[in-house]
């Protein structure tokens, strides 16, 4: 589903975020990205969504070579994508079910259809009772969950998560490792950036090891 | 289709409620399109009144040749012949006492003239020459004057074409004034969107990373644009209304000292349409151009 060929990103200035890569993602698989942070683990999902685009190198999913990609393709590649980020990037000039909303709104579909699956999703995450609320009012888990919301409502076939339980306590971040080893489990692709062991060991799975820009295996 | 349809319902709701949560932002936009755009319009309104006065005057320049009450009828005839030459275009016989019966007639003055022991009109001939240049008009004028039987030669209607020439000035003023305010009109449409863009920035960072196309943020900007423009339309409206009111009495009153039942009329329907639909159509162009920028801000700050 995912392969990156010799993938060199270097950003303005000179610093090389990521050297070489060589890496293959099947269709199902859940894969960790972990390593000291400045890595390159965010730069190698930015390059997947194409946030970034390569400085050589090809990246390229489901057969496309996303850094090639025309920029008016690309919100099409991002509809087929769930984004979940450790700032969670949620809107708080509106309420719970409307930034879950949102996506749907912006692929076309039927509002009223969008709120209905909008609610499922938040009744998965645990947070019906607060669909009016706004995400100031929320806690950080609870913020969390609202993103990782708005990334499934698209029902997506590939997932991305930039440290998603990075600013949670324990507890927490069991309980959104144990959603994701669910989403894993109905066949969707999961790549997961963290340095979370517990979480590793707890879930299983491929793990990368990103080292200065350079990636290795680690034996499960 | 029926997505895109949905995707503009959505950003025509989305354009209202974002008017409706700045009512004074949005008042005050609309205020200064409105002024604007009812300098030129109030000008526009002004030139088509005095245009319907200038209707009925005749613009070709005409000479009167009044004739000496003594004049005898081989002098009469021998004018009469003159103005069969190549130069004259059309001439016109008006005897004294039509020339009394129209003047009784056009200003109301029956009960004036009626007092009369005589007529005093003279006979007169209403001439239009070939040529409109002025110094022709003039040598045909006097050329006729100094004709035996002839007393007086008046070069009519000169004024009248001055005020045409006037107009037609005035008309191409219009057009330059309406020209900068439709600039103005884009330029304040834009100014007004560009706040809101920085305002959204977040919004707009967030909803391409999750699949909005450029065109999908743009359009409720758009909207809110094009809404914009057609509230400052109203708003001149209003202003012109306002104003049109306010004259309304002293134009009457000045008209009733000549004579005239000239009044004030409203714009046209027509009028009224094309001027609302060229202000939304420069709000969204002001909106158009501002968002097209801000977009390219925002990816570039990204």
């Amino acid at each position: 589903m995912i392969s990156f060929s010799q993938v060199t990103k270097r950003y303005p200035g000179g610093h090389e975020a990521l050297s070489g890569v060589n890496l293959a993602i099947e269709k199902g698989e859940l894969v960790f990205l972990t390593g000291h942070s400045g890595a390159g683990k965010s730069t190698l999902l930015k390059l997947i969504a194409a946030i970034e685009r390569p400085t050589s190198g090809v990246v390229s999913v489901s057969g496309q070579n996303v850094g090639r990609l025309p920029q008016r393709a690309i919100p099409y590649l991002r509809r087929n994508i769930g984004l979940i980020f450790q700032d969670h990037k949620l809107l708080f000039d509106r309420n719970v079910i409307e930034n879950v909303v949102l996506p749907l709104d912006i692929a076309g579909f039927d509002h009223r259809e969008s709120l209905k699956r909008a609610r499922a999703v938040i009744d998965k995450v645990g947070l019906l009772k607060r669909e009016k609320a706004n995400p100031v009012s929320l806690s950080g888990g609870e913020q969390q969950r609202l993103c990782i919301a708005r990334a499934l409502v698209s029902r997506p076939a590939l997932l991305l998560a930039d440290e998603p339980t990075g600013n949670l306590d324990a507890g927490y971040a069991a309980d959104i490792m144990t959603m994701f080893r669910d989403f894993h489990q109905v066949g969707t692709t999961l790549v997961i950036a963290t340095h979370d062991d517990r979480a590793i060991m707890a879930l299983g799975g491929r793990t990368l090891q990103l080292d200065h820009g350079k990636i290795g295996e680690v034996a499960a | 289709m029926i997505g895109w349809l949905r995707h503009q319902k959505h950003a025509f709701a989305a354009a209202l409620r974002r008017l409706g949560a700045h009512p004074v932002a949005t008042l005050l936009t609309a205020l200064a399109m409105g002024v604007a755009i009812s300098l030129p319009g109030g000008l526009y309104l002004g030139l088509g009144h005095l245009d319907r006065l200038a209707g009925d005057l005749p613009a070709q320049p005409e000479i009167s040749v009044f004739l000496d009450a003594g004049a005898s009828t081989a002098e009469k005839q021998r004018l009469a012949a003159r103005l069969q030459q190549a130069d004259i275009a059309e001439a016109r016989y008006v005897p004294k006492d039509d020339a009394l019966a129209t003047l009784s007639a056009a200003q109301d003055l029956a009960d004036i003239t009626a007092g009369l022991m005589q007529n005093p009109l003279p006979d007169a001939w209403v001439v239009r020459p070939q040529t409109t240049s002025r110094e022709e008009l003039a040598r045909v004028a006097a050329d006729l004057g100094k004709l035996p039987g002839v007393a007086e030669t008046h070069l009519d209607s000169q004024w009248a074409a001055r005020l045409q020439a006037a107009l037609a000035i005035g008309r191409t003023g219009v057009w330059l004034l309406a020209g900068l305010f439709a600039i103005a009109l884009v330029a304040i449409s834009g100014n007004a969107i560009r706040a809101q863009v920085l305002a959204r920035r977040d919004e707009i960072l967030v909803s391409r990373l999750i699949g909005a196309t450029d065109r999908y943020i743009r359009r409720p900007f758009l909207y809110v644009g094009a809404l914009q423009g057609m509230l400052g339309g109203l708003a001149a409206g209003g202003v012109l209304a306002v104003a049109g009111t306010l004259l309304r009495a002293p134009v009457e009153h000045l008209a009733d000292l000549y004579g005239s039942a000239f009044h004030l009329l409203p714009p046209a329907a027509t009028e009224i349409v094309v001027v609302l639909g060229l202000t939304t159509l420069f709000g969204w162009l002001g909106a158009w151009l501002s968002v097209t920028r801000a977009l390219h801000q925002v990816e570039a700050a990204r």
